[in-house]
């Protein structure tokens, strides 16, 4: 149960409803994408296996809903994260303007141990739309704005042509495995006798 | 034991001498509920607040009204809450609504707080949803939690911000709205001791089971038949370990009576509950004055004389299935379809519905055929009325087909230039327009690219927008609208069919998420009610927030079924026939039906979560009805008593309060 637990990563994917998330995660997972995914309600996760320096993780991708007024819910979803995904759409600069509230709105639900280094990804998503005619983002802007938030990487995907999935995620699992080992300093990993304890569960290490 | 009773009953005259006494002497009290004079027993009112209440029931009307006090005696600090006289209740009640109350004379003197330290109280929970009042709940170290108080003059925050002065507070890192009090222990330890489950206790629901219900008992009861070694819920044990220490009489022979039903037949709830009624009330008075001595003195019920509720803290060691395999209670038989000529039978020469409790209760069983539907959900959502004529109808149709024509020009009048400075409008568009196109697109009427019907779905949720701008668009509203218009095939109809049903549903949409809290709230009681182990089991494993059934409340279970097995599920719901919150019992028969499952792999709540969704379309819909209306029948009023006033799809409590606060939120 430990080493299983140890082995695994928690992402979260974020930002305005319509940018993308579902797309991106099932284009990451699935290899596909569908005009007929339905707006996401709650939450929901997919698994993904991935290999880094030849060890096994499961990467465990969480998907929210977009809407603002669903994210009192994050509290118990985003517990846990070693990895926070901020998506906007390229074509539309809200989105954009919305990505450093999903970052404070998710460092205040998930309160990480050290927010300062807590790793999240953006991605900038849909620049397939109109050959990029439609965009009202620059990547430019886009980078000049993860630098300023600590130099958070940045990708451009498009989640209906699958450009940039792989790589972005990629990432953003490297990342979430450079979070984990920090946490288990805080606490024995003999805790398992406690079973059903899942915050001492979760922390309780990854130092292979 | 007498002096004490009659000690504990004379509360209330206690309480009236004392603010008769003191309010011309000074206690400055403003409605900030801040007072500083001191009282003449060398004690220090540090907090008063009027109009804090508690709802003995599910019905708002059932409220027993007191003041709350927090005050200061030597070093230590106390709270209390003394309920006023009836006679005063309506008086002081600056609402208006108080005196509508008739709370039985007995409860005001149970739930009364004459002194409480403080420092026996573990945490204090705080809940503020929007369409109600705030309130919190106070959980005793000892396990014991009072039901909760209403701030009906509000006064929450100065509450807790005066305990804050005066004790050491720290808010819950699981929940921010949990304030530890004397929490001094390291996280390490405290989680380690959560892990201990100590069990809360809730007086509402003890008080409550005895007033008349006959389910959980009949649960306890048909297990000792069975010597199965299923253990119920913890209140109920704390119940029945209270009466095999107070050897009440009333309940032996309730036993007894319970015994022979469960043995006979199904429920019969009126018959049963009436019977517990009549051998109960005999025995109340003494069952109660004992119980009022405890509550003087607030002593942690002993629990030390039942041995099998040991078995509660580790709920997978025992095989709470046995239970499972009474036949104890199934939902009745599913009918067929309510049909064109049964429906022609239920409307009189001019088109009145004169019985309409036998068509809920005949659709409840059956649903509707579908080329009735049209007719018959506009009165099951209530947007005509049962008693209304042909004619009647006819003309409101016409009225308000203009009237949506109205306001759907309001939004069609604005102009891209206009648009452009209208930020609110575009985004608000730019959602709906992002989800329609995602709703239901394998169904046939909403299939392909450029359908004229999805068009429609985009113009009544604009207008909807427009028409509720408070509440505006919320993700879910679409699913909610897909399969209305579907079966109206008509735009302004299915507008008003939509606007009929957010009345009871919109609350799901609340900013806030008061709505679906008060659910989630409703639920987690339910299932300590239906399943104790199954609750024991969730709490241990830390998913009381049921927040893996969020999906199945907001949308009732729109996504875990097929387009028309929804729409028969719906009709049923929105009967109303045995419970406005039939879907919160369905939720409870999910569950108990992959207890096994969920408890023998251990589930976290990430599992569950998982679990539950990919539970989407292997759900027997029928089997959940009929279970669900079981449970429902079988948690009787006690289920009911689990539901807090105005839980949607009840109307709201006060419709006329302000309905959707506004944040800063632009959506
Ligand atoms: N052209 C294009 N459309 C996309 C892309 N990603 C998502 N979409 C579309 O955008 C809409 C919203 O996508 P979804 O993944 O549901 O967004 P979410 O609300 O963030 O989960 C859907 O209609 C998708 O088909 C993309 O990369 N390119
Ligand atoms: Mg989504």
């Amino acid at each position: 149960m430990a080493s299983r637990r140890r082995m695994l990563l928690k992402v979260i994917i974020l930002g305005d409803s319509g940018v993308g998330k579902t797309s991106l995660m099932n284009q990451y997972v699935n290899k596909k994408f569908s005009n007929q995914y339905k707006a996401t309600i709650g939450a929901d996760f997919l698994t993904k296996e991935v290999q880094i320096d030849d060890r096994l993780f499961t990467l465990q991708i969480w998907d929210t809903a977009g809407q603002e007024r669903f994210q009192s819910l994050g509290v118990a979803f985003y517990r846990g994260a070693d990895c926070c995904v901020l998506v906007y759409d390229v074509n539309v600069m809200k989105s954009f303007d919305n990505l450093n509230n999903w970052r404070e709105e998710f460092l205040l639900q998930a309160s990480p141990s050290d927010p300062e280094n807590f790793p999240f990804i953006v991605l900038g998503n849909k620049i397939d739309i109109d050959g990029g005619n439609s965009r009202v983002v620059s990547e430019k802007k886009a980078k000049a704005w993860c630098a300023s938030k600590g130099n958070i990487p940045y990708f451009e995907t498009s989640a209906k042509e699958g450009l940039n999935v792989e790589a972005a995620f990629q990432c953003i699992a490297m990342n979430a495995l450079k979070n984990e080992p920090e946490e288990d300093i805080y606490l024995p990993d003999t805790i398992d006798v406690a079973g059903g304890g899942r915050q001492l569960q979760r922390s309780s290490g990854c130092e292979c | 034991m007498h002096e004490t009773e009659q000690h504990d009953l004379s509360d209330d005259s206690d309480y009236a001498a004392a603010s008769r006494h003191h309010a011309p002497g000074g206690i400055m009290r403003t409605d900030s509920g801040k007072s500083t004079a001191s009282e003449a027993g060398g004690s220090e009112v540090l907090y008063l607040k009027d109009n804090v209440a508690i709802h003995p029931t599910q019905y708002a009307s059932e409220r027993i009204s007191g003041r709350l006090r927090l005050y200061k005696q030597g070093s230590s600090l106390f709270l209390s809450w003394i309920p006023y006289k009836p006679s005063t209740d309506g008086a002081v009640d600056s609402l208006g609504h108080g005196s509508s109350s008739i709370p039985v004379e007995k409860d005001r003197s149970l739930y009364t707080i004459k002194s409480l330290p403080v420092s026996d109280v573990h945490s204090i929970r705080r809940h503020a949803p929007a369409l109600s009042w705030p309130y919190i709940i106070v959980v005793l170290s000892s396990g014991l939690a009072y039901p909760p108080f209403y701030f009906y003059n509000g006064g929450v925050r100065e509450f807790l911000a005066t305990l804050k002065q005066h004790v050491f507070i720290v808010r819950s890192a699981d929940d921010s709205n949990v304030f530890l009090v004397n929490d001094f222990q390291d996280p390490l330890q405290r989680t380690l001791s959560s892990l201990e489950l100590p069990r809360v206790v809730s007086v509402a629901n003890r008080a409550s089971r005895h007033r008349s219900d006959l389910s959980s008992s009949s649960f306890d009861d048909s297990e000792r038949l069975n010597g199965a070694s299923y253990d119920a819920t913890a209140s109920t044990s704390e119940y029945s370990a209270r009466q095999k220490k107070f050897h009440d009489p009333a309940r032996d022979i309730s036993i007894q009576v319970l015994e022979k039903f469960s043995l006979v037949t199904k429920f019969a709830r009126e018959t049963t509950s009436h019977l517990f009624r009549e051998s109960h009330n005999d025995g109340l008075n003494a069952y109660e004055k004992k119980q009022q001595t405890d509550y003087g003195s607030l002593k942690p019920i002993s629990t030390s004389d039942d041995k099998k509720k040991d078995s509660n803290v580790i709920p997978v060691a025992s095989d709470p299935l046995e239970f499972e395999k009474l036949p104890l209670v199934w939902g009745k038989q599913r009918m067929h379809p309510l049909c064109l000529e049964e429906w022609a039978a239920f409307l009189d020469s001019e088109g009145r519905i004169l019985d309409s409790k036998a068509l809920r209760e005949r659709i409840f069983y059956g649903g509707v055929d579908q080329n009735i539907r049209k007719e018959v959900w506009k009165f099951l959502l209530g947007y005509h009325e049962y008693d209304s004529t042909y004619a009647e109808r006819e003309y409101l149709t016409s009225v308000k087909k203009s009237e949506y024509e109205v306001i759907k020009s309001q939004w069609q009048s604005i102009s891209a230039v206009q648009a452009k400075r209208f930020t609110k409008f575009r985004e608000r568009k730019g959602l709906i327009d992002k989800d329609v196109v995602r709703t239901d697109r394998s169904v046939a009427y909403y299939e392909g690219d450029d359908n004229p019907n999805v068009t429609i779905l985009r113009d009544i949720l604009l207008t909807y927008s427009f028409y509720n701008f408070d509440l505006g668009y919320c993700q879910g509203m679409s699913d909610f609208l897909s399969p209305i218009l579907y079966v109206m095939k008509d735009e302004a109809e299915s507008f008003w069919c939509f606007v009929a049903l957010m009345e009871r549903l919109g609350p799901n949409f609340n900013r806030d998420q008061s709505g679906m809290h008060s659910q989630l709230f409703a639920l987690s009681k339910l299932v300590e009610l239906l399943d104790g182990p199954l609750h024991n089991y969730f709490k241990q494993a830390d998913c009381l927030n049921y927040f893996f059934c969020f999906r199945w409340i907001l949308i009732q279970f729109k996504r875990e079924f097929e387009y028309d097995q929804v729409m028969h599920l719906w009709e049923v719901l929105w009967t109303h026939y045995l419970s406005e919150h039939l879907h919160l019992y369905m939720c409870v028969a999910i569950l108990k039906g992959h207890r096994k499952k969920i408890m023998g792999e251990q589930m976290d709540f990430d599992t569950l979560l998982k679990f539950i969704n990919e539970l989407s379309g292997n759900i027997d819909l029928d089997w959940t009805i009929r279970e669900a209306e079981a449970l429902c029948i079988c948690a009787g009023e006690n289920g009911a008593a689990c539901i807090p006033p105005g839980t949607p799809p009840s109307l709201s409590i006060e419709p006329d309060m302000g309905l959707y606060p506004q944040e800063d939120e632009v959506l």
